[in-house]
């Protein structure tokens, strides 16, 4: 699976393109800051952990990549961080559009998008369903596109459900990838007894955070989920030449998929498809 | 002159069975908007007046034209201090 169109990140060792006479408002995420639009146009991205920028012209699909070597020794953090950031405004320029999401199909045959933060549940939930054999695509990066009959798919970025040690002990699995910057370990779908899917159309969407009490879902309308699904889409609010491409997806999807907001609960590690049951 | 209202340049909207998200791209915040929000919005893809969009209220709902015009102007107000319509005077 395969975005509609090549995609190029030029890399350059050297000194990093500094944004200070760059005068748009900064748009923060983790480790990275973000200015785009007008009135320079395109997008300039800076990593902060190590001096790197990253140059994008309004519809190009090359990205102008400058490391310092710091960037350079701290590769494979960059790679996460910064070159992932450049990667997901690359994608954008072919009609795939970032959500912070999992993604799974069940048993049904029914595609899942599982949305929300950090601390949301979605790596331990797909970790759960890999290890009931479901197929899945990401824990964490997905990206949505468009399919035909106005559908929308969701793209799984290839890379280990990453567990916090909790998760990793509730599921009761050991081995794995060590990810220690991270301080979580990593699993294949297939090392939990799943497999890796990478394209999904949603038919479920939840919205999920973690509680103490039993599993619960509740059935969300069409204005409630677009907001959840602009919330888990912060990329939407730049680039007003691609915004509305991105918001028409999110109303498509909100369109096509039936939608909860669940509160997770420890019962699941006990009896895993519970959270399928409440949403059928 | 009367002052008339459009969309605010930085807006964009999208709709499901009736009900919608607004962005500001500008302040990049967003919005839930109503059934009439959406109607409005739809109407202030081309510049309007205030009597302008109390009839685009009339034609779709069973209201007085005070109530109807008593929205439109709660919603312009509301629509204005979140840069989401602009005005502009017309001849």
């Amino acid at each position: 699976m395969e975005p509609p169109g090549a995609l190029t990140i030029a890399v350059t060792v050297g000194d990093p393109v500094a944004p200070q006479r760059d005068p748009r408002p900064v748009f923060r995420q983790p480790g990275v800051a973000i200015r785009t639009g007008p009135p320079l146009g395109g997008v300039h991205i800076w990593w902060d952990a190590a001096p790197a920028s990253a140059v994008l012209g309004p519809a190009e699909t090359r990205a102008h990549v400058t490391l310092s070597p710091a960037a350079v020794e701290r590769f494979e953090e960059c790679s996460r961080s910064f070159l992932m950031t450049v990667l997901i405004f690359l994608l954008r320029r072919t009609a795939w559009h970032h959500v912070h999401g999992a993604t799974a199909i069940a048993p049904s045959g029914a595609g899942w998008l599982i949305a929300g933060n950090s601390h949301a549940g979605k790596s331990t939930t797909a970790a759960l369903l890999a290890s009931s054999g479901w197929p899945v695509g990401t824990d964490d990066i997905a990206f949505l596109a468009p399919a035909a009959e106005r559908r929308v798919a969701v793209m799984g970025f290839r890379s280990p459900i990453a567990l916090r040690p909790g998760a990793q002990e509730l599921l009761d699995r050991a081995g794995g990838i060590r990810l220690t910057k991270r301080q979580k370990v990593g699993y294949r779908p297939e090392d939990l007894g799943g497999e890796w899917v990478p394209r999904v159309e949603p038919a479920v969407i939840l919205f999920t955070s973690v509680g103490d009490a039993e599993t619960m879902a509740t059935p969300l309308g069409g204005r409630e989920t677009m907001v959840e699904l602009v919330r888990w889409s912060a990329w939407v609010v730049l680039e007003p030449e691609i915004a509305q491409e991105h918001l028409d997806l999110i109303a498509r999807l909100a369109a096509q998929a039936r939608s909860y907001r669940v509160r997770l609960g420890r019962d699941l590690f006990e009896r895993p498809e519970r959270l399928a049951e409440l949403v059928r | 002159m009367t002052l008339r209202y459009r969309r605010h340049p930085d807006l964009r909207l999208a709709a499901l069975e009736g009900e919608g998200v607004a962005l500001q791209l500008g302040t990049r915040r967003y919005f839930t908007v109503s059934e009439s929000g959406v109607l409005l919005f739809d109407a202030l893809t081309s510049p309007r007046s205030i009597e302008e969009l109390v009839r685009v209220l009339l034609e779709e709902y069973e209201v007085s034209a005070d109530q109807a015009e008593a929205s439109v102007r709660a919603f312009l107000d509301q629509c204005r201090a979140a840069e989401l319509v602009a005005s502009e005077d017309a001849p």
